[in-house]
């Protein structure tokens, strides 16, 4: 039965192929601008790292200048840390299952051969970043305690570097350079792009690639390698000490935090240890303003830095009154069409089919135009999403039609379809076979 | 206008149809007025000039990794080949560029007393004394930086220059009454760091595009080591940018002991900077050019529609009567019915979108003009598609009214 409506309903459509191909169009339309915007909201909103967004917190301290207006919640104060908060806090017993202290910089990667250099971006780190945000590893394993303390000269680097530098064979035990020094492959990861890449959201930088080289936070500054993100100060720096030492002893902050909290109870009592370390640094002089110490976790904070921007936004609820008139336009011309199927309807009728037959058939005619609409949504919203990779640098990750999307897309379309169809298909069974077979 | 009766009597019979073409055009009021806000706010953001001479601006960064060469040389033996480029008007090293989205941020105090709540934030460029003219900036007062002022801040010494060239508006900012030429600014409170402001340049925006105050900058004649990256702003003649950027490219390249980072015309490094401005004035643009398309691609579709439904209506008004001129009326004066009873809920409509995307968003307030203008635009996108089908039925013949079907 269903094939026979099914035929009925494409023997329909070609009988009106204008209002059938506008429908199609202005259905797939609204759906291929709703999935792009929803796509990249989805994406972008999502959680980096589902199995443990809820025990990972980011840190937040306030060494700030007193004149500035007072804090209010955990956006008003810096997201980065001191260098020396950082360092004394990792250092520190703590009520942390693990901590981490880093920050991002780069440098010249010099490939041995004729290759020329290339720059490279460089998370340096302590040890407990891979263990931490659960970094997968291809060869080889991260460093320990031991390696951040010795400052010693080794790497973790990515599978893409990998690729490059050493055809994708294991390069464990291998060096590579870095600006003007030699560095110990001791471990390669295999591709790891939590998006967004929550651990570092700069303003600008929160779906960037993950960093191909990972160093020990101690040896990094020890080289020095400069950070590469925002660096905020607000009182002057030491001018007796030489730059870099100042830099390190300043109220600049450049640094980020985390710590890994298992329960509740863990968390509040690192809360506590917070809070105590800051009434500290106020007794000795630092943290001029009231006790503000946050805790946030992933989701938390990719809330704080707004990771999710408000164009995006926008673009979503416009794209959805655009589907909508898309949704409105095809019921205005399904029960235009429908009206006009009266005849063939009070012929079918007559010759016996039941009202419950009528509105089946019709349905699935309706649904028909859903699918064609819903693929047809497929297709904008993959250009769509091809436009929005060329409008926007650093999104690269975000333009992935996701396969449950895909799914979600064409029942939209068909869910759009059937509501639009619901009508007209329920009003044409509705006709009294009688009074139209007798006119016109 | 004697048939608006009938007309609206004969609407009333689709009420339904009638009702939805109305809600359809009452959301495409509401979406394209607040999209075209977005679009004109967007646009007079990018068009901002950032005071350099624009399309006849370029930018070369470099990268220095071998640590056994000179920088302080490099920086010299750079800028002495970049200036004797055929083409090129003049050159400085620079640590950010203006509208780049990163740079340099400072507060300066002008007198030792001051708090920092009070201090005045700016945008710092470090230049030499070509800086001036390489901006394409005009001096109003005062004089430009010398060459031996210059000062090298780097990891090793953090040199604080004395002098230093400040925007008209920065000037206005910190010396209200005008009198900012020869005063004494502090970049640290209590007095230390002072800076003399030896002159005062007409405009030039700081890094940032959606900052607070964009045009607030200072020039300081100082170079930076911070690191191997090295970055340098070069303006040529009318014309010449294209084969500068290649002939600079080709020198900087010979160099072995750095990179070549970028390349760049300042046209392209400010549409790099908007791009999501860009992206959204192209998005909202698309979003109304479909939404015209489908509205009144369904206009059209409905019409035609109800003219195959009307034929026999149709030709027997013709038959008693009517001239083609009063079938195509009709359907205009039926469509602007339409058309209005959905404007005057879209104005609703496109007040409270806007009233939600300002209140949620901070996108601004609609400025009202642009509810008559949409409402204009829609109206005569209502009648342009009716008028396809109208001029259809127009052509019925009335001798269609003797026939049976």
């Amino acid at each position: 039965m269903f094939n026979y409506y099914l035929r009925l309903a494409l023997r329909s459509m070609r009988r009106t192929p204008i209002l059938t191909a506008l429908m199609v169009l202005a259905l797939g339309l609204g759906i291929g601008a709703f999935m792009t915007t929803f796509t990249v909201y989805y994406l972008m909103s999502g959680d980096p790292i589902p199995h443990k967004s809820g025990v990972l917190f980011a840190v937040q301290l306030d060494n700030w200048d007193p004149n500035n207006p007072p804090t209010e919640s955990a956006k008003d104060v810096q997201p980065q840390l001191t260098w020396q908060d950082g360092q004394n806090l990792l250092n520190a017993d703590t009520p942390a299952l693990r901590q981490v202290h880093m920050y991002a910089s780069g440098a010249i990667v010099v490939p041995e051969g004729d290759e020329p250099p290339f720059d490279e971006t460089i998370r340096a780190t302590s040890h407990e970043f891979f263990a931490m945000f659960d970094v997968p590893f291809l060869y080889g394993r991260p460093w320990d305690q031991r390696a951040d303390q010795d400052r010693a000269s080794i790497a973790v680097i990515g599978r893409e570097l990998n690729d490059k530098l050493f055809s994708g064979e294991n390069s464990v035990g291998q060096r590579i350079q870095l600006d003007g020094n030699f560095f110990e492959v001791i471990g390669v990861i295999d591709d790891w792009q939590p998006t967004p890449r929550f651990y570092h959201v700069d303003a600008g930088g929160s779906f960037a690639d993950t960093e191909q080289v990972f160093l020990p936070l101690t040896r990094a500054i020890d080289e020095p390698m400069g950070p590469r993100g925002n660096t905020n100060c607000w009182a002057p720096i030491n001018e007796d000490l030489p730059v870099m030492e100042a830099f390190l002893q300043s109220e600049c902050v450049w640094t980020q935090f985390w710590a890994e909290l298992e329960s509740p109870e863990q968390a509040a009592a690192y809360k506590d240890y917070l809070d105590n370390y800051a009434r500290d640094q106020k007794a000795a002089g630092r943290f001029p303003r009231p006790l503000n110490t946050f805790l946030s976790d992933v989701n938390a904070w990719m809330e704080v830095n707004g990771v999710v921007g408000n164009d995006n936004r926008v673009q979503l609820r416009l794209s959805f009154l655009f589907l909508l008139v898309c949704v409105l336009n095809t019921v205005g011309l399904l029960m235009a069409k429908f009206l006009g199927k009266g005849g063939e309807v009070a012929l079918r009728r007559a010759m016996g089919a039941s009202r419950g037959a009528v509105f089946t058939q019709n349905l699935v005619e309706v649904g028909t135009i859903g699918v064609l609409g819903g693929l047809t949504g497929v297709g904008f919203a993959w250009l769509g999403l091809r436009a929005v990779e060329t409008l926007y640098r650093g999104y690269q990750h975000l333009v992935n039609l996701d396969p449950l999307l895909l799914i979600v897309a064409v029942g939209l379309s068909v869910i759009a379809a059937i509501t639009a169809g619901l009508y007209p298909v329920w009003r044409v069974s509705r006709l009294q076979p009688a009074g139209l077979l007798k006119t016109q | 206008m004697n048939d608006l009766g009938p007309i609206f009597r004969t609407l009333l019979r689709n009420k339904l149809g009638a009702l939805l073409i109305a809600l359809q055009i009452a959301l495409t009021l509401a979406v394209i007025t607040n999209a075209a806000f977005i679009i004109s706010q967007r646009a007079s953001d990018v068009a901002r000039p950032s005071g350099l001479d624009e399309p006849n601006t370029a930018i070369f960064i470099t990268t220095m990794f071998d640590p056994n060469i000179d920088q302080r040389q490099l920086y010299r033996d750079d800028l002495a080949a970049l200036r004797a480029l055929p083409g090129v008007v003049a050159a400085t090293s620079i640590q950010s560029i203006p509208i780049s989205g990163s740079g340099w941020g400072d507060d300066f105090y002008t007198t030792p007393e001051m708090t920092s709540d009070e201090s005045i934030n700016f945008g710092m460029f470090m230049v030499d004394e070509q800086g001036l003219q390489t901006l394409d900036l005009e001096l109003l007062q005062g004089r430009n930086l010398r060459p031996e002022e210059m000062v090298v801040r780097s990891l090793e010494s953090l040199e604080f220059p004395r002098v230093a060239l400040i925007s008209k508006a920065l000037a206005d900012a910190a010396f209200p009454d005008g009198d900012a030429l020869g005063k004494t600014v502090f970049d640290d409170p209590n007095g230390e760091k002072p800076i003399e402001i030896v002159g005062i340049y007409d405009h030039m925006q700081n890094a940032w595009p959606h900052s607070d105050n964009v045009d607030r900058t200072m020039l300081i004649p100082s170079i930076g080591m911070f690191g191997g990256e090295m970055m340098y702003l070069v303006r040529t003649e009318p014309g010449q940018r294209d084969a500068v950027m290649a002939a600079g490219e080709e020198y900087l390249e010979q160099n072995r002991g750095r990179i070549v980072d970028t390349v760049r015309s300042y046209e392209e490094q400010k549409r790099r900077t908007y791009g999501g401005d860009i992206a959204m004035i192209k998005l909202m643009t698309s979003v109304i050019t479909a939404l015209a398309a489908v509205t009144g691609l369904g206009i059209v579709g409905l019409a035609w529609f109800s003219v195959t439904q009307r034929r026999k209506q149709i030709g027997t008004r013709r038959a008693l009567g009517a001239t083609r001129f009063d079938i195509v009326r009709y359907f205009m004066v039926e469509n602007w019915l339409i058309t209005s009873i959905g404007l005057a809920i879209g104005v609703v409509g496109a007040v409270s979108l806007n009233w939600f995307l300002d209140t949620e968003y901070s996108t601004g307030r609609l400025p009202l003009w642009y509810l008559p203008a949409g409402m204009a635009a829609l109206w005569l996108l209502g009648q342009l598609a009716v008028l396809l089908p109208a001029r259809r039925a127009a052509r019925i013949p009335p001798a269609l009214a003797t026939r049976s079907v």
